[in-house]
């Protein structure tokens, strides 16, 4: 197999004789338990609820637990990301319980319904990029500037983007889902109301409303803009692209590889660049944008 | 019951439950006005016309 993969002999291969070898490579990083993820997600849920009656005991300054949370809102999507393609365990897999309890748990702390993310997110791959159906073409945006400034407009009231995953859930006929939505974030708004009421406003809004806002442009940032920039193709090997961060690959949440998560969903987000040194050559041969990397 | 989650949901309930307080304490932590009436009701005036303005604009900070 390792005499096949150069870019000499891939070019002798035919069309599906080239697929053949992208799937068996592929299948090698797939059906592997992501355990880092699991503990990662719970864990991380664990550390940002405990953050609060440790602040409010006294027993953890506001200044040094303002930036964890902030950090554990950052890293609350990913493990939820690896729950959304079944990577933990398939429907009727024994540990699907486990699968459906990391997807749910791990977004707590950034307000956000498995759910909810599950349906949009799975058309989010099935349109990337369409101007219609890409329930994150909102996100797009022509530099990093205006992406800043786009972050700021969709985060009012009135945007566009606020109604996006409902029109996104009513147009595959899952409305329903919205009611998940709706009561997260009612519970979400309750505890802010009632810290605040109570004396604990600062506490709220370095705790959980400021990080949120800062986590939710990070993440937008790499996981939806960056890997799809320019955004303007689609097709399964135009429409995402692999590129060089100048923050490196933990920084960039492992996004550099964002490519072989579109072109193969239930490789782990830990094997991805694995997987991406591997199928490189065959990448490019496709015609991939690889951004140098 | 639908009618109590859009106000809970709405601008104008964020500014009063959040932003309101979140101001009044602030202007208090900071040393610009002492602990009191006179704190809860700058902190109104403060927040209660940034909701009403993202409550009828659809935008916090006027720019859409």
């Amino acid at each position: 197999m390792d005499q096949v993969i150069s870019a000499d002999n891939l070019a002798a291969l035919t069309e599906t004789q080239l697929d053949v070898l992208e799937r068996r490579i592929a299948g090698k990083y797939m059906n592997i338990v992501p355990w880092g993820a699991i503990a990662w997600g719970i864990g991380n849920c664990l550390v940002f609820i405990a953050l609060f009656p440790l602040v409010l005991m006294d027993i953890l300054p506001l200044w040094l637990a303002s930036p964890i949370a902030t950090l554990s809102i950052l890293l609350s999507y990913l493990p939820s990301h690896e729950a959304q393609h079944n990577i933990i365990a398939g429907r009727g897999k024994p540990l699907r319980w486990l699968n459906e309890l990391v997807g749910h748990v791990s977004t707590i702390p950034m307000v956000y319904p498995y759910r909810v993310l599950r349906a949009t997110h799975m058309e989010h791959h099935k349109h990337t990029n369409h101007p219609d159906k890409d329930c994150d073409i909102d996100t797009h945006a022509k530099s990093n500037a205006d992406f800043l400034l786009q972050s700021l407009k969709n985060r009012q009231p009135g945007s566009a983007r606020n109604g996006a995953y409902g029109r996104c859930l009513q147009r595959i006929g899952r409305s329903e889902l919205m009611l998940d939505a709706v009561l997260m974030q009612s519970a979400y708004l309750m505890i802010l109301f009632v810290m605040a009421w109570t004396g604990h406003a600062i506490e709220a809004a370095l705790l959980w409303w400021i990080p949120k806002m800062i986590a939710e442009t990070y993440l937008t940032y790499f996981l939806a803009w960056a890997p799809h920039y320019p955004g303007t193709e689609l097709g399964r090997y135009r429409d995402t692209r692999a590129f060089q961060s100048r923050l490196g690959n933990v920084l960039s949440m492992g996004m550099q590889f964002h490519i072989i998560h579109h072109l193969y969903p239930r490789i782990p987000l830990m094997k991805t660049p694995a997987a991406y040194r591997e199928l490189r050559p065959i990448l490019q041969k496709r015609g991939c944008e690889l951004g140098g990397l | 019951m639908g009618q109590f989650f859009r106000v809970l949901l709405s601008p104008m309930a964020f500014a009063a439950g959040f932003l309101w307080p979140l101001a009044t304490q602030l202007l208090v932590g900071l040393g610009i006005v002492e602990a009191g009436w006179p704190a809860v009701i700058i902190g109104a005036a403060v927040a209660m016309p940034l909701g009403i303005l993202a409550q009828i604009r659809g935008s916090w900070i006027w720019i859409k």
